[in-house]
């Protein structure tokens, strides 16, 4: 018993010691971040690492060969193919239009919810649901509402066309009906972020403008556009980067189809991954969208630091 | 062109910040709404220029009634607390923006905007944006905008509040030079008691919504109407000393402070001055004598704290219970502890009645009886 | 009277009336048309969910929510009750407690970052912001796979932890921001007087930025909510999320049950919708990654 207290005692004392070095004022920085960026390191940086090894090697998760060393042929055949030049290219048609569709219309929701009015937060809930709904849910409700048969949207265009209205049949159609979803699902969310922005104009300045008797185009162009402006972009890069991911709604919605039609690069990962389990051409291609994604995100960042700047 | 404000009223919920104000701004004159912060000088002010609408009564400018008008219909000019710049503008931008709406061509607004550069020598940072400028230069270009264009008049919310104190005098010349080039009623709102007697023609003091005292910054100052205005005008502050009258005498009327007693320079014939009557007495810190010796017409007082302000000296007295504000001439120093003797100069007494309001006395010229 | 009709047109800036009210109603109801419809299925019938023409007043049935809750089952004799209520707890704390973490995590770091910065700080928020812009499926190999070997594939600590790593970057640099915003001149008046390093945290900086870590909650809850690419892969049949079995409802034998599907998504909503009702006013403010300076 004696030995053991013993212990205990010498034990408490170099754990005091301890827990004083780690509490040193100097240590409280990084003491404080460690936590954030183990969990990180663990959840993100390491895999992110490890794909970066696969990518080297000829893997297949499917398979219980012992992995050979290819080199940078991976990258290479990832970026001498047609089909992913075809995939991103659709993507960026999806991403473009998307996100094109979603500023106008978060942009002029925006415009409405700017002033206040009875009511306000109640309707202001209805627009943003959207937003809240999973991506099965989305995509499974398009489908049925693109549906040819039983679809409402294509209930409601029957009564204006001669013939059987079917979207996803076209490419055209099946880019139409996913951009669509995506941006009614996401315009609510560039809608607050216009929202912030308008609410962030300071008061007197339309006061100003009002004892200067500017116009209407005047007062937006001279006062309310420069101050959004920056959160413009912060939207269009912000939505870029999300809509670059977009999965979900596009595999439930067409499958990629009609043909590739409307496969986007992330779909196409998806399937090279674990369709075909070509684990490693799936790691190289994925480090390239993660390249172009940095660029985004830097971009990004640009445009936070220039906000920064316009608002102080 | 003139203001009129009748029975003006602004009411917020249950608040009523403006209450049945009457005020007349004529041609070229500049009025001056002095108070405290929250005296509703500033709803007045944006209810003159349309950015607030009244709750009761009327404004007009000229013989039109505007209560309806929104602020654009009204053409008045205003320049905003915080300038209220367009930042994204130049400084030249700015200056043209209100020419805009009246349809002229590139040439003159250049023209107009050049000239009133010159006027506020901002020729140098036409090119800039308002993020660029030093505070002075901000607030010039916000006073240049206003005066940019033909206004039917000028509204100033507190102008030169966010001004260092060696900017804000060169600033108040200047802006007052321009005033008078102007010829249109013009209204400054400030809480600066100082920008208001140096700028305005008239001073109006309000408090809690209402109009105390309307009146020359000299009338303001030599005769303030209540013991508000009384205390709020004048730095140091007036002294406000509750008194009771006892009798009168020839060389004035006794009256009793505290436990001492004091005879002072004012004609005890008045009406409202009947024996045992509650007043309060008001001298400003620089109408005091030192006397030598103690007399009936003098106070008693310890010398408390000495503040020297340069080329006076700022004493803190007390008359018994009463603390007092005195300026002396630097040259005078008396020594902490030690017991003074004032005497009030005449005609610079102010009695105000249980009412608050002040009491028009005849002063005794000295030595001779009443 | 004249003077009052006349006041009628009497407006303040920024103001509108029951008119824009109106306006704005008949936008937002098209907007929220197509969740409506998803709402009005959920009470319908199979029949008269896929009715042509459409059907905008019909018969309301609770069947579809029933149907969540108990399956019709022969050998059970009668019904039986389904799993969709672990379903939901799952969801729900799943959510919960890996928005609270990173929440709790983030705050921490965000201090740092703000307070007693770092050599290299900005590389490392760099770091944690490109983690969060980094599509999922550039990581989801090694996850699996990593999950596969350590056996968290399945438990609610695999998924919880992978949620919090995804949640930490917003909650960093959001806080963080909001950390900015205080005046660190209060925090060092407390430390004259004596306040200790964990008293000015935890009495002067947090209570200062406690809309701003709402926001920042509700915020990553909505992004959470919904997620449905891990969770298919890395929960397993005690850990399931909704959205997850959601999908799953829609390879039936008879092609998907949009009733029941609706039903679901309607349940599934009622929570997130009423914690973004009341952190409103929060999440307007959080949205611009606290770039916007009041």
């Amino acid at each position: 018993m004696a030995v053991v207290s013993a212990q205990q005692v010498t034990g408490e004392r170099s754990a005091g010691g301890f827990w004083a070095w780690l509490m040193a004022p100097e240590r409280r920085g990084p003491l404080l971040v460690t936590p954030a960026l183990l969990v990180l390191f663990v959840m993100n940086i390491f895999p992110l690492l490890w794909s970066f090894g696969l990518s080297f090697f000829n893997y297949r998760a499917n398979r219980q060969t012992v992995p050979t060393f290819e080199g940078l042929q991976f990258y290479q055949r990832v970026l001498t193919d047609e089909n992913v030049w075809e995939r991103f290219q659709t993507t960026a048609i999806i991403v473009g239009s998307s996100v094109l569709v979603q500023l106008i219309v978060g942009f002029l929701l925006a415009l409405m919810f700017a002033r206040s009015f009875p009511l306000r937060r109640i309707l202001l809930m209805l627009v943003l649901t959207p937003m809240m709904l999973s991506f099965v849910s989305v995509g499974v409700f398009f489908k049925l509402y693109y549906e040819p048969t039983f679809g409402l949207v294509s209930w409601a265009l029957n009564h204006f066309m001669d013939e059987r209205f079917v979207l996803l049949a076209t490419p055209a159609g099946a880019i139409a009906g996913i951009v669509f979803a995506d941006a009614w699902m996401w315009s609510p969310f560039v809608m607050l972020l216009v929202l912030a922005g308008l609410v962030s104009v300071p008061k007197y300045l339309y006061e100003a403008a009002e004892i200067d008797r500017a116009s209407w185009w005047r007062r937006f162009s001279t006062i309310t556009f420069p101050y959004i402006k920056s959160l413009l972009l912060l939207a269009v890069l912000f939505r870029t980067i999300e809509t670059f991911k977009l999965f979900d709604i596009v595999y439930i919605i067409t499958e990629g189809g009609p043909g590739s039609a409307t496969e986007t690069i992330a779909v196409y990962v998806y399937r090279q991954a674990f369709q075909f389990f070509r684990t490693s051409q799936s790691a190289a291609l994925a480090y390239i969208i993660l390249f172009v994604v940095i660029v985004l995100t830097n971009l990004y960042l640009y445009a936070v630091q220039r906000r920064e700047q316009e608002v102080t | 062109m003139t203001i009129e404000l009748l029975q003006l009223t602004k009411q917020f919920g249950k608040l009523t910040a403006v209450d049945r104000i009457d005020l007349k701004i004529g041609e070229g004159e500049v009025l001056c709404l002095l108070g405290p912060s929250g005296c509703g000088k500033t709803t007045t002010l944006r209810m003159i220029a349309g950015l607030e609408f009244a709750s009761d009564g009327e404004i007009r400018l000229g013989d039109v009634r505007v209560n309806e008008l929104a602020a654009r219909e009204r053409n008045v000019a205003m320049t905003f607390q915080f300038y209220a710049l367009y930042p994204s503008l130049t400084v030249a931008e700015n200056l043209a923006y209100p020419l805009h709406a009246e349809a002229l061509s590139a040439g003159e607004i250049a023209r107009r905007v050049d000239q009133i550069a010159r006027i506020l020598q901002l020729g140098p940072v036409l090119k800039r944006r308002p993020g660029q400028l030093a505070e002075g230069e901000k607030q010039r270009v916000a006073v240049g905008r206003s005066i940019i264009r033909d206004a039917v008049c000028f509204l100033f919310d507190e102008p030169l509040s966010r001004l260092d104190v060696q900017l804000r005098e060169t600033m108040r010349g200047e802006i007052k030079a321009v005033l008078e080039g102007l010829n249109k009623p013009t209204v400054i709102v400030t809480h600066d008691q100082l920008e208001a007697l140096t700028m305005a023609d008239r001073i109006a003091v309000m408090r809690d919504g209402r109009i105390e005292q309307v009146a020359s910054p000299h009338e303001i100052f030599a005769r303030p109407a209540n013991l508000f205005v009384a205390g709020f005008i004048g730095t140091p502050q007036m002294n406000l000393l509750p008194v009771k009258l006892v009798d009168r005498t020839t060389d004035g009327v006794r009256f009793a402070l505290g436990e001492a007693t004091v005879i002072l320079p004012v004609n005890g014939a008045t009406s409202a001055l009947r024996p045992s009557a509650a007043l309060t007495i008001g001298v400003r810190p620089r109408a005091f004598d030192l006397a030598a010796q103690p007399a009936p017409d003098t106070i008693a007082a310890r010398v408390d704290i000495i503040e020297p302000m340069g080329a006076e000296t700022l004493l803190h007295l007390l008359a018994g219970e009463h603390e007092l504000r005195v300026v002396v001439d630097r040259r005078t120093r008396p020594a902490i502890g030690s017991t003074v003797h004032l005497r009030c100069k005449p005609n610079q007494l102010h009695l105000f009645g249980t009412d608050e309001q002040r009491l028009d006395l005849r002063t005794v010229p000295a030595g001779v009886p009443a | 009277m004249a003077a009052a009709a006349r006041r009628g047109r009497q407006r303040e800036l920024g103001k509108a009336g029951w008119g824009w009210t109106a306006l704005v109603a008949v936008v937002s109801i098209i907007y929220f048309f197509p969740v409506l419809w998803i709402i009005l299925t959920a009470f319908k019938t199979r029949t008269d969910a896929l009715a042509i023409p459409p059907k905008l007043f019909f018969t309301p049935t609770l069947d579809n929510f029933i149907g969540v809750f108990y399956r019709a089952s022969i050998s059970a004799g009668g019904a039986q009750e389904t799993n969709f209520p672990l379903y939901f707890f799952n969801s729900i704390f799943i959510a919960g407690t890996s928005v609270l973490l990173a929440l709790i995590v983030g705050t921490l770091a965000a201090y740092a970052f703000s307070r007693h910065p770092l050599r290299g700080n900005d590389t490392y928020l760099f770091i944690i912001l490109t983690t969060r812009m980094m599509p999922p499926i550039v990581v989801i190999i090694p996850i699996f796979l990593m999950f596969r070997l350590s056996g968290l594939a399945g438990s609610y600590w695999g998924i919880i932890l992978l949620y919090t790593a995804f949640n930490i970057p917003f909650s960093v640099w959001l806080v963080k921001s909001f950390f900015d915003e205080l005046n660190p001149e209060i925090e060092d008046a407390a430390r004259m007087d004596g306040a200790t390093e964990r008293q000015v945290f935890f009495g002067m900086c947090l209570p200062q930025i406690l809309a701003g870590l709402a926001a920042t909650f509700v915020f990553g809850l909505i992004l959470t909510w919904n997620e449905f690419l891990f969770a298919l892969l890395l929960t397993g049949v005690d850990t399931r999320t909704v959205p997850v079995a959601m999908a799953r409802t829609l390879g039936g034998e008879v092609g998907v049950d949009y009733g029941l599907l609706a039903a679901i998504v309607t349940l599934f909503l009622i929570p997130i919708f009423f914690v973004t009702f009341l952190l409103q006013n929060q999440l307007l403010r959080g949205v611009t990654f606290g770039t916007v300076k009041r």
